[in-house]
């Protein structure tokens, strides 16, 4: 559970705007944007998170409240509150089922369909993966497999941090920057893990498909605010009658 | 112990009740020692939930939203009698808060976080979209709450004593049930679940009964918050403020009660204070945070009962 | 014992700091508070509203001050947020003595505050503010505003539409107080005027993907769009509709606090033609606006915007002192009514009596390379800027004369458009409204 994950979404966005500013490449960016936001990750988790991990998780939580308050606050004063503008890189839309699509947005299907057979490939087929699995699963016993899990937790960190800032810097185009995108964003992610399962990337995919499908399907009936209702009404109902989620193991972080 | 924490309760009870008579508590500042107050005694009734039960809830500022609904809609169609308020807060809220820990006490740790927050999240997004209740404005500009027909509590002074007595009551009433067999239960709870379940306790129902207690508590200082603002939004309700309720509890220390109201009343005066000097208040506030969690873990107040909190995680 | 020791030097560094007020007893100060919004997605219009009045008390103090008192201006931060901004006024007013209230940006901040000015009795500004139930329901004696309503804009810009832009109108607002009120205003002037509205719909503040509305827009094919958004949403909102290539298949128009001109230049491609009427523009070559504009921006090396209003709020107060003879909440707040000043920068400006609305000129202008283009320029050559053109000709509407309409407080049609039974502007509690009705 990290509140300030949203936050590094946000500083994805801005550290995309500070590259295209240097590179004037957006796909540079793309590149540069979440390595260098992994590093901030990085820091941050040996700096604020190593020392809590033998504490309670609620520590976790509250630290990170408190990080995500301070990284808005920082960015605020190195950028302005003012709302930015990220052009997207590629322009143009596309007639499609009776509907005109903007090939960017096409682009971001795309694009994280592929991200996410990526990240599924990591943790099922590569060595690295697996090992983070299991530390997250049973940290002792890899610790007493001679992994070195502190540095495992540190890159998986860094690697979370730098997926957000890509996510950041990808919807950019389309949500605009600004300093408080994160808080928006971060309590959607919460959802869709829950919905899907904590621990199930998978159940997380079909999480998202199903509330997005949701959103756009309830929407063609009904007024758009109502589905913000109906999303957590459907919510609870899961909650309710299968609280692990779609895919969740009974169990986890519990 | 009880009869030395009484005396000092008494004590620092008359401090407060005695203090607008100090010549520099002008208008302002008895309002901001309500709002220290009030979110103080919120921060004490969450710590009920956190502290002594080890449940952590993200959804109480739903209860604090709602108790203030009650009463600004009330008010607002003319029903001004501070009982009649009170009591359909404590009837909305008591409603909400069965729903919510009926279903949210079923699990565990971040699960219990995570159920309170979503439900929290339905709460506030449907006072946003109600337009009957203002949408996301709010209700605005009710009149003063009256305690007897013809008494309104409609000056500072009036309203500093109403949130005096709540505090109190609300102290006397956590400070009982952390003493009683019903608080040791809770500890046992937060200690380590499966034994006191094995030990034959419904586990769930004094779950339960712990968060409806907080939560009612909570509702009820709502409730007193459109008396002195006169007004209700769904601003009130964030899930943000959800947190800043969390970061009151630990500044003060966990399972400590007292920690609790200066925590909250502490968090209150820094942010009023630090904003009208610097515009990155938020910083302090979030570096206080963090080195509060990393150096102080158990809060400014937090003092050797706290070390049992250690064994908590076996639980959660 | 052990919590007392611990509590005592909490308890002293907490009132240390609570009492750590600079006693500044200088003689012959009066204090005024600027309550904006500092941090949050208002912040912009925060900004320019205090050095408005910065800008504006420099000036009068350099003249000698009000009544002989230099004025002093003390500036809040509100969070965009009703309670913290309800504190910091009972603060600026009960704390800091201010005899002149501005703010705040959000109008949810805006009404909450409004109850506390009225409690304890302080002259009230807004300047940035645009929601019509501050003009009505929430309205008192000591609230004063110079942000053109919903209504002026509304009917003005209603007209331009019809002759120049389309008769097919589609209303796509932002769905709380100011953009309910915008949409209900412009539809009721629209229809009035014989312009077809062919649909309406609002979006909730803070929506971060518009496209599920775009569907509707489409399949009504209107001529132009009329947005009321604000901040963020704005921004939001134009990106989004220029990705679907709808900024260039319809034609835009839009409220008065849609964009700053500070923010066009970043999304000048999107915003290309669209249309709005407004009090001021740093593009417009008119004299007063320019030596306004001059002024502003050599204090502050940037142009001056709408919100910038503030400035003349902080006049008409000195004005209002100064007919009144003292700093009594209540004469100060009779010389206000019906008062006037001249030469600002959009030439002169009233006070109306019945529910102290500033009424002022206004000009129509389009957006071009991100410039805020007075219309009038183009066809209008030579003319007076101030458009004295009289309310049939499209350009350089002169809505300051409207005063037979304005004699009785304008009744609010309650058709389908933007829940106007629901809204603040019915007066009193409201049942019927739902969000799934």
């Amino acid at each position: 559970m990290n509140f300030a994950h949203g936050e590094l979404y946000m500083l994805g966005a801005y550290a995309g705007i500070a590259v295209i500013g240097v590179t004037q490449s957006f796909w540079v960016a793309l590149v540069v944007a979440p390595l260098l936001v992994g590093v901030v990750g990085a820091v941050t988790e040996v700096a604020t998170l190593r020392p809590l991990y033998r504490r309670e998780p609620l520590y976790g939580l509250i630290l990170t409240f408190g990080l995500a308050l301070v990284f808005r606050e920082a960015v605020r004063q190195i950028w302005g509150g003012d709302m930015r503008r990220i052009l997207p890189p590629i322009t143009g839309s596309t007639p499609l089922l009776g509907m005109t699509y903007p090939n960017y947005r096409l682009f971001l299907l795309g694009a994280s369909s592929v991200l996410l057979l990526a990240i599924w490939l990591f943790f099922t087929q590569t060595r690295a993966g697996i090992v983070v699995r299991a530390a997250v699963q049973d940290a002792e016993m890899l610790d007493g497999l001679g992994v070195d899990v502190r540095r495992v937790f540190t890159l998986t960190f860094a690697g979370s941090a730098a997926l957000a800032a890509l996510a950041g810097l990808l919807l950019a185009p389309v949500f605009t920057v600004y300093p408080q995108m994160g808080v928006e964003m971060i309590l959607l992610a919460f959802i869709v893990v829950i919905l899907g399962g904590m621990g199930s990337m998978g159940g997380s995919v079909v999480a998202a498909v199903v509330i997005g499908l949701t959103q756009s399907l309830f929407s063609l009936w009904m007024n758009p605010q109502r589905v913000a209702i109906a999303i957590f009404g459907i919510m609870i109902v899961v909650l309710v009658v299968r609280p692990r989620g779609f895919f969740g193991r009974e169990g986890v972080l519990e | 112990m009880s009869r030395v924490s009484s005396w000092r309760g008494a004590l620092v009870l008359a401090a407060l009740v005695a203090l607008p008579a100090l010549p520099f508590m002008s208008k302002f500042y008895l309002l901001l020692a309500f709002d220290a107050l009030l979110f103080g005694a919120i921060a004490m009734s969450l710590d009920l939930l956190i502290g002594y039960t080890g449940l952590v809830s993200f959804g109480h500022a739903a209860f604090f939203g709602l108790g203030a609904y009650s009463t600004a809609i009330l008010l607002e169609r003319g029903v001004v009698s501070l009982w009649a308020c009170l009591g359909f807060a404590v009837l909305v809220v008591g409603l909400y808060a069965l729903l919510v820990s009926y279903f949210a006490t079923a699990r565990r740790g971040i699960y219990f976080a995570l159920l309170t927050l979503v439900f929290a999240e339905v709460v506030y997004t449907f006072f946003r979209y109600t337009q009957t209740f203002g949408g996301s404005d709010g209700i605005q500009g009710v009149p003063p709450a009256q305690l007897v027909p013809g008494v309104a509590i409609d000056t500072p002074l009036a309203n500093y004593y109403a949130v005096i007595v709540y505090l109190a009551l609300a102290y006397a009433l956590c400070r009982v049930l952390v003493t009683s067999h019903f608080g040791k239960v809770l500890v046992a709870i937060r200690e380590n679940e499966d034994r006191a379940r094995f030990l034959g306790y419904n586990v769930q129902r004094y779950k339960m009964a712990v968060c409806m207690i907080s939560a009612l508590l909570t509702g009820v200082g709502g409730a007193l918050y459109p008396g002195r603002s006169a007004f209700a939004t769904p601003d009130l309700m964030l899930w943000t403020v959800s947190g800043e309720f969390i970061i009151m509890v630990m500044i003060g220390g966990l399972g400590t009660l007292g920690g609790p109201i200066i925590g909250g009343a502490f968090f209150v005066l820094l942010q009023e204070q630090v904003s009208s000097y610097v515009d990155w208040y938020f910083m302090v506030i979030g570096l206080v945070l963090v080195f509060i969690v990393l150096f102080m873990p158990r809060g400014l107040l937090g003092f050797r009962r706290m070390l049992g909190f250690g064994q908590w995680r076996a639980t959660a | 014992m052990k919590r007392l020791t611990w509590l005592a030097p909490l308890l002293a560094v907490a009132l240390a700091v609570a009492l750590a007020q600079p006693a500044a007893s200088q003689q012959k100060v009066v204090k005024i508070g600027d309550l904006g919004s500092k941090v949050g997605v208002f912040e912009g219009y925060g900004k320019y509203q205090s050095m408005g009045i910065q800008l504006a008390v420099e000036e009068i103090n350099g003249k000698g001050g009000v009544l002989g008192h230099r004025i002093e201006v003390i500036a809040e931060d509100d969070d965009t947020k009703p309670a913290p901004a309800i504190r910091k006024a009972e603060k600026l007013i009960l704390q800091d003595g201010v005899k002149l209230l501005i703010g705040a940006v959000s109008s949810g901040s805006t009404m909450a505050i409004m109850d506390v000015t009225k409690k304890h009795k302080t002259i009230h500004w807004n300047s940035v503010s645009c929601a019509e139930f501050m003009r009505t329901t929430k309205f008192h004696k000591y609230y004063f505003s110079n942000q053109p309503d919903s209504r002026q804009q509304a009917t003005g810009l209603a007209k331009y539409i019809l002759d120049k832009m389309g008769k097919k109108v589609y209303i796509f607002y932002t769905d709380y107080a100011m953009g309910q009120s915008d949409g209900r205003q412009f539809k009721t002037a629209l229809e009035k005027l014989g312009g077809e509205v062919v649909g309406v719909a609002g979006a909730p503040l803070d929506t971060k993907d518009f496209s599920p509305w775009f569907g509707a827009i489409n399949q009504s094919s209107p001529d132009v769009l009329f947005l009321a958004f604000a901040g963020t949403d704005s921004l939001r909102l134009m990106t989004q509709l220029h990705s679907f290539g709808m900024t260039k298949k319809y034609k835009l128009a839009g409220i008065d606090c849609f964009l700053l001109q500070q923010d066009l230049p970043a999304i000048a491609e999107p915003m290309e033609g669209f249309v709005q009427l407004n009090h001021f523009s740093a593009y417009n070559p008119d004299p007063n606006m320019q030596a306004f504009n001059q002024k502003f921006k050599k204090k502050f090396g940037v142009d001056a915007n709408i919100a910038a209003g503030a400035y003349d709020a902080v006049y008409f107060w000195k004005a209002a002192v100064e007919k009144a003879g003292s700093f009594d909440p209540d004469k100060v707040s009779a010389a206000h009514e019906g008062l006037c000043i001249d030469k600002t920068h959009i030439g002169r400006q009233c006070i109306r009596k019945e529910d102290h609305q500033v009424v002022m000129d206004m000009h129509l202008y389009r957006v071009e390379k991100g410039k805020n283009l007075p219309i009038a320029r183009d066809r209008r050559q030579g003319r007076d800027r101030r458009g004295h053109g009289g309310p049939g000709s499209a350009e350089g509407l002169h809505l300051g004369d409207q005063e037979e309409e304005l004699a009785a407080r304008w009744t609010i049609s309650s058709r389908s458009c933007c829940r106007s039974s629901c809204t603040a502007s019915s007066s009193g509690p409201r049942w019927g409204c739902w969000p799934w009705a």
